[in-house]
């Protein structure tokens, strides 16, 4: 039995990033991990802008982003596909058969949508006020978000407001004509959520997804798994003890308090405070243990919205993938999404919880392999889908634009697998919809926002908590922040 | 029985007694009561209470929620679901509990029998299925909703153990308050427990739906020299303001249907405060309640004494200088005690018992409002409480 200042459930990036920080400010840090490579889903993450710039001060992390994918393709089943690059923060276009009009009101919408998410993206690096609790920097924190809004002036505010609870589809319809183009953005918006184009708040959510990237397009602009050997590095250095391929199996505790927890070998450790980086429901649920939480408080974690619904799929084709008609100079992140009716027909499947027959796909080739995520392939409780089907759906959409679709390896990992693989119940990336009244103060939901629980001592830091998911880090840094201001 | 379907059809059910009750129903007065309806009066209030305060009355009680809860975990659940500490509870012995949100404001009230360690029935007024079922979250436990499963009657008054007795019920003198037992009445099995809304001697019996009409016939059986009445809803609200008993969405809101929040009352606003445990390991509601323990109270419900003969229905409650201090919630004039009481919340400067407090009553006379103003003492809620309610062997 060993004693440690912190310890930290999951070792997926937040808990990374948490157990450096914390052992940096001289804590005892433990961390355990279910599975044998620390990380978590993030092997996952297809593409990562940027590590954002709290983390590289924190942690002194730094890797040099990558220039290989500019590229944004938008394919079309007429073969007239349009080609963004992106250079320096501008964007143009390197091919399209959107006319001139069209082309200018794109580039305007995306200047919008930028200055709007730098607006939120001002609230999406603290830890998120409390609304009622009267206390001084909860209030100042209030009014400066307010005033941040107010900055805009008085038109931008007013077409902020007037978007922030809009469909991206409406707003898009406004201004556009050319479907590919409405289809890019779109698939930017409901990509790894549970709407779409048409549904309410999808603009909110491409807002809150572009203030975390720091970009419309999430590119990959740098290996994921660079960045996680850097913060397993990080934490060897701050002498961090990481237990691998070991699984929690309670968190201890007695009167409302932690004492520890037990790993499923029987082991315990002891430490009065924990920090979760498992999402909400397996915390609260699995974890600790409904007993000891109130009724009213395991409705909302019962209610939180956690249906994963893109698979990742990989294909390993015999030769080297031609895309028919672009040019290789040209390859960079492929989006088949090619029109608002063609997503919600996609989209009318997950309301049923069944899986796209014609899915929709964001993929990136390397030479034979080219892996995809695909959506919406939604989490079904106690059952499973017909993976084959799945991967014959995508078959069917990619042979569209490629003619040699001699495939020798295919792998499919559903929301299904993902919950099982890395324990987040629903198998959702963010490990709960982005949705307005699951984010800032409300995220995951009322009675355990700004990282801490019911529970003296718990914390969360994983993408269920403020301000989501997406490799940002922030969850960690700032639940990591919370357990020092309050172990003072 | 397909209780969705025939509650589709018909918007009322009828309950198992309903053969017969319909038959005494003279002024064809029904009550609506968790979907079924039960009689509101059968002919005259005031005589169907006389009978329960004199000899004994019946109501049909068969649209209480019964709950079944079984299953190794069962202790445990319902230690987190009420207040109260229940782990010296033993087979047989019936508790009463309220069970409160995780604001510590009270949802419902009821009755808790045991049958063993791992079966206890849960009965209550208000539909909690919902929160039941949530509350069960991680326990090894079932719920299940049996109220249509079982027929249910009160038999309340100084004579119902006697009446019980002539019909050769065997023992059932020595039955204590608060408990229950099987017991046989005339070669059907039934469940009798010694408990009541009505503040007296009575007794609860739970038979199945086909034995009902055979078992409400045997209570009548000597009414010859004992006069049993069926009394109605009506009777029952006069019987349960003078035992100081209080009803969910009558005298608080249940917290789980309140829509203002500072509609909904903690136990100890309510009088109940002898009903949580705070040292007891974990409930819903432990940490607002021990919160709000360390708080003085800001109102509380309260029984008043009040001068003259008016029922203070509905009436607003003031302090000497005429300033709003509270609210009736329920009045009468209570013929048995020859007083016009009443329940109500008084704020904090009132609660002590003696406290004196003014109720403004309209007294409706022949289309138009007596208006008075009466002087009322606090006093304690339970204002009839008689010592046969308590004695074993009951009277007989």
């Amino acid at each position: 039995m060993k004693n440690f200042d912190v310890i930290i459930i999951g070792g997926g990036h937040n808990g990374l990033v948490a157990a450096s920080y914390l052992a940096k400010k001289n804590k005892k840090v433990l961390l355990i991990e279910k599975n044998d490579n620390i990380g978590g889903l993030s092997e996952y993450a297809e593409s990562l802008n940027c590590i954002s710039p709290i983390i590289k001060k924190e942690l002194n992390i730094n890797i040099v982003s990558t220039n290989h994918t500019n590229h944004i393709i938008s394919l079309e089943d007429n073969q007239n596909h349009t080609i963004v690059e992106y250079n320096n923060e501008n964007l143009s276009f390197l091919k399209t058969n959107a006319d001139e009009h069209n082309q200018q009101n794109f580039l305007s919408i995306i200047n919008k949508y930028k200055l709007f998410s730098k607006t939120l993206g001002s609230f999406m690096f603290n830890q998120p006020p409390r609304v009622k609790s009267g206390n001084r920097a909860d209030i100042m924190q209030l009014i400066s978000m307010g005033w941040k809004i107010r900055k805009l002036g008085k038109r931008n505010m007013r077409e902020l407001l007037r978007v922030i609870g809009l469909n991206i589809a409406d707003d898009l319809e406004d201004n556009l004509s050319n479907d590919n183009l409405i289809g890019l953005l779109s698939h930017e918006a409901v990509l790894g959520t549970n709407l779409g184009p048409r549904s309410p708040g999808s603009i909110l959510t491409l807002l809150y997804k572009q203030a975390i990237n720091n970009n419309i397009f999430n590119l990959k602009k740098i290996e994921v798994i660079d960045y996680i050997n850097q913060l397993e590095d990080c934490c060897n250095n701050h002498s961090v003890e990481i237990i691998k391929s070991s699984k929690v199996k309670k968190i201890l505790t007695q009167n409302n308090c932690v004492t520890g927890i037990e790993l499923q070998n029987g082991d315990i450790f002891e430490s009065y405070c924990v920090m979760s980086n498992a999402d909400p429901k397996t915390t609260y649920l699995n974890l600790l243990g409904a007993e000891i939480l109130d009724t009213d408080f395991i409705r909302r974690v019962k209610n939180f919205r956690n249906k994963g619904n893109v698979a990742k799929l990989e294909l390993v084709f015999e030769k080297e993938i031609n895309i028919n008609g672009i040019d290789k100079k040209m390859y960079g992140k492929f989006i088949y999404a090619p029109n608002i009716k063609y997503i919600e027909h996609a989209f009318n499947a997950n309301k049923y919880n069944k899986y796209s027959e014609k899915p929709c796909l964001e993929f990136y080739i390397n030479k034979n392999i080219l892996s995809a995520n695909v959506y919406y392939v939604p989490y079904v409780a106690n059952s499973h889908h017909q993976e084959n089907e799945i991967i014959k759906n995508c078959k069917n959409v990619l042979s569209k634009f490629i003619s040699d679709m001699n495939v020798i390896k295919e792998n499919l990992i559903t929301p299904n697998q993902m919950e099982k693989k890395y324990n987040i119940s629903g198998g959702h990336w963010h490990h709960g919809d982005l949705e307005i009244d699951q984010l800032l103060m409300m995220r995951p939901f009322y009675g355990s926002a700004q990282y801490s629980t019911p529970i003296n001592g718990l914390y969360l830091c994983s993408a269920g908590t403020h301000p989501g998911g997406g490799l940002t880090g922030i969850n960690g840094i700032n639940a990591a922040k919370k357990v020092i201001g309050d172990l003072k | 029985m397909n209780s969705l379907e025939i509650s589709y059809k018909k918007p009322l059910l009828e309950t198992p007694f309903h053969k017969r009750t319909s038959e005494l129903c003279y002024s064809n007065n029904w009550y609506r009561w968790a979907g079924y309806k039960v009689v509101n009066e059968y002919s005259s209030t005031e005589l169907e209470y006389t009978a329960i305060r004199n000899t004994a009355g019946l109501f049909d009680i068969t649209p209480m929620h019964k709950y079944e809860i079984k299953g190794e975990d069962a202790k445990k659940f319902i230690n987190k679901l009420i207040t109260k500490d229940i782990t010296n509870i033993q087979p047989n012995q019936v508790s009463y509990g309220i069970w409160c949100n995780e604001d510590g404001m009270v949802i419902d009230d009821g009755t808790i029998f045991c049958f063993n360690e791992n079966h206890y029935r849960i009965f209550c007024a208000e539909r909690n299925l919902n929160w039941l079922s949530d509350t069960a979250t991680g326990f090894n436990v079932s719920i299940e909703d049996i109220s249509t499963s079982i027929a249910a009657l009160a038999f309340q008054g100084p004579l119902s153990c006697k009446i019980l007795n002539l019909l050769k019920v065997d023992n059932i003198e020595n039955l204590k308050p608060f408990h229950f037992d099987n017991y046989d009445l005339e070669n059907h099995n039934i469940t009798i427990s010694r408990t009541g809304f009505s503040g007296d001697l009575g007794y609860e019996i739970w038979c199945d739906p086909s034995e009902a009409i055979d078992v409400w016939d045997s209570l009548f059986k000597f009414n010859k020299d004992y006069k049993v009445l069926a009394a109605g809803m009506n009777a029952l609200e006069m019987v349960r303001i003078e035992a100081g008993f209080i009803q969910p969405n009558v005298d608080f809101m249940s917290a789980e249907q309140a829509l203002r929040p500072n509609r909904m009352r903690n136990p100890y606003e309510l009088g109940l405060g002898w009903l949580v445990s705070l040292d007891k390991d974990y409930f819903t509601g432990k940490t607002a309640l021990t919160k709000i323990r360390q708080k003085s109270l800001e109102k509380k419900l309260v029984g008043l004494d009040i001068e003259g003969d008016k029922p203070a229905v509905g009436s607003v409650l003031y302090d000497g200088q005429k300033k709003e201090i509270g609210i009736v919630t329920a009045a009468m004039w209570s013929p048995t005690l020859k007083s016009n009481i009443a329940i109500g919340y008084v704020n904090k400067d009132f609660m002590k018992i003696g406290s004196t407090v003014f109720a403004e009553i309209y007294h409706p006379e022949e289309l138009e409002y007596k208006k008075i103003w009466a002087n009322c003492k606090v006093v304690k809620k339970q204002f009839f409480n008689p010592q046969r309610r308590y004695n074993i062997p009951a009277d007989i």
